[in-house]
């Protein structure tokens, strides 16, 4: 698994023997492909809620170096501009592009097969998770991708990165550009943390640093969340601000409860003809015929009460998740509507149908 | 809302049907001709329970939150309808509560040993919502972020339906 698992790696830290000029060109050819990336990848927006709650978090793009992959170097280059081509992305997937092309790289060499334009190539197992994953990205709204996450692999790329970083070659300036696009390139479907320079390799701190990578994907999660939280900068004045929702949530159902608790049911309403008959066609039919005879049997009750609730109701009406007229139309008239109307059963299964539409 | 579409297993739909139900038994129980502030609570701790407890019923088990407020609701009413006899039932619920807090505390022992190296700073809001989401005590940071989103998801259900049945009835 080793080549595959390579596939998935950049090879911008060129410390093969002989590829120190391929090295350059490769970097040569990554820094503006990078800064393609970043000013792509900061426009992204944050997930799709179901999504990522169904989904684990993406984690950071490891990016590593394979030294096997080094002889693969000088084969494959004539076909990156037809990789490119071949690639449909949407826009803000230039990194998987990259991933793709080096993966795809990775499986020509192994492969022992330069005609590989085709889209057959990708039958390799880790240069098809990127395409599966580019194919399902338009179906979400974030790359919030399930990770292939493989301690073994982990483990063999701290080892490989060790011996990367004795190895050092000249290329320090590449590998500063990858590391800012490593900190981007959160949409891989690898698991990958990078081990920035001057960082700890060991698998804790690699460990560690993905957990906070998922915490802080949560957290976009939950700003989207929590209304008035995007703009506010800084996770913890967030946590205070997720806090603040939360509680005003429960207060407000605690309130809600008070008032239907007060709330005096004077109808009982058929829970069966709410939920048993088709929706569709139900509301189809009833919704012109409701218009008019909204009826409020309250009113015939008495006249204070009447006032009260008209006030309360009007009162609702400004925090009402309805948004209809005819209710508006229908406060300002109550009397003309009420005048059609005897039987409390009737009201009563139009009341229910009513809240069967807004439902 | 358009009200051509109306998912029949969504999490709104379930909740509506759970919580209506429930509050008709509640009306039925009791006639609300008395208007004492001492009924009026007691309805109205009824009413927040069948909400809590339709809310957390249309998320079945699949979410540590409401696996939590379920338990604690029937603790409560366990407690609450043992509080005048002498009840085998209080005891055993009492141990399974025992055994649960045990279980929870190690978990928590265990976790300050790794909040040293994990914690980003956060310990205190973490805090916080821990103890505002229900069952949050045990979870890690991760999971509770997670835990959160979804409470606050169902929240906001509950919140405009119980909205709507509010305005239904003030009409």
């Amino acid at each position: 698994m080793e080549p595959n698992t390579g596939t998935a790696e950049t090879r911008s830290n060129g410390t093969a023997s002989d590829g120190d000029d391929v090295a350059a060109l490769e970097s040569l050819q990554f820094t503006d492909e990078i800064h393609r990336l970043i000013s792509a990848t900061t426009t992204n927006n944050a997930s799709s809620f179901t999504a990522l709650l169904e989904l684990p978090a993406p984690e950071a793009v490891e990016l590593l170096h394979s030294p096997e992959s080094a002889k693969l170097m000088a084969a494959p280059a004539p076909n990156i501009e037809d990789f490119k081509a071949s690639f449909h992305f949407p826009s803000n997937s230039g990194l998987i592009e990259r991933a793709a092309r080096f993966s795809l790289f990775a499986g020509v060499g192994n492969n022992n097969n330069n005609t590989s334009n085709s889209p057959e190539t990708p039958s390799n197992n880790p240069s098809a998770n990127p395409q599966k994953a580019v194919k399902s990205e338009p179906a979400e709204t974030e790359s919030s991708e399930p990770l292939v996450s493989d301690p073994t692999v982990e483990k063999r790329c701290i080892k490989r990165k060790d011996r990367e970083k004795k190895v050092k070659g000249s290329t320090k300036k590449s590998k500063t550009a990858m590391n800012e696009s490593s900190e981007d390139a959160e949409k891989l479907p690898y698991v990958h943390v990078r081990a920035r320079r001057g960082q700890a390799t060991d698998s804790h701190s690699l460990a560690e640093r993905a957990r906070r990578e998922k915490i802080n994907a949560r957290m976009k999660l939950l700003q989207e969340l929590v209304p008035g939280c995007s703009k506010i900068s800084g996770t913890a004045l967030v946590l205070d601000e997720i806090i603040n929702h939360v509680q005003f949530l429960q207060r407000q159902v605690e309130i809600l409860s008070m008032r239907l608790a007060t709330v005096n049911p004077r109808i009982d309403f058929d829970l069966d003809s709410i939920f048993t008959t088709e929706s569709g066609s139900l509301m189809d039919s009833n919704f012109p015929s409701m218009v008019m005879p909204l009826v409020w049997p309250e009113v015939q009750v008495n006249g204070n009460r009447q006032q009260y609730q008209q006030q309360w109701h009007f009162d609702a009406l400004q925090q009402a998740v309805w948004g209809r007229e005819e209710v508006c139309n229908n406060y300002i008239t109550p009397e003309n509507s009420l005048l059609s109307y005897d039987s409390s059963a009737n009201s009563a299964t139009l009341h229910s149908n009513q809240m069967k539409m807004e439902l | 809302m358009n009200p051509q579409h109306l998912n029949a297993s969504s999490l709104k739909s379930r909740f509506t049907r759970r919580f209506l139900r429930a509050l008709t038994k509640i009306n039925a129980q009791k006639p609300i001709s008395s208007s004492s502030p001492r009924e009026i609570f007691q309805r109205y701790g009824r009413i927040k329970a069948a909400a809590d407890k339709s809310m957390a019923n249309s998320v079945r088990s699949r979410r540590t939150w409401s696996r939590a407020m379920l338990w604690k609701l029937r603790s409560r009413s366990y407690r609450q309808a043992s509080s005048g006899r002498r009840s085998a039932v209080k005891t055993s619920t009492t141990t399974s509560h025992q055994a649960i807090r045990k279980k929870t505390n190690h978990e928590k022992e265990n976790k300050p040993t790794k909040t040293g190296e994990d914690q980003v700073g956060f310990v205190v809001q973490a805090d916080e919502l821990r103890e505002l989401v229900p069952g949050g005590e045990a979870m890690d940071l991760c999971n509770l972020l997670d835990e959160t989103a979804h409470y606050i998801k169902c929240l906001t259900t509950q919140v405009q339906v119980m909205k709507k049945i509010v305005d239904f009835y003030s009409l």
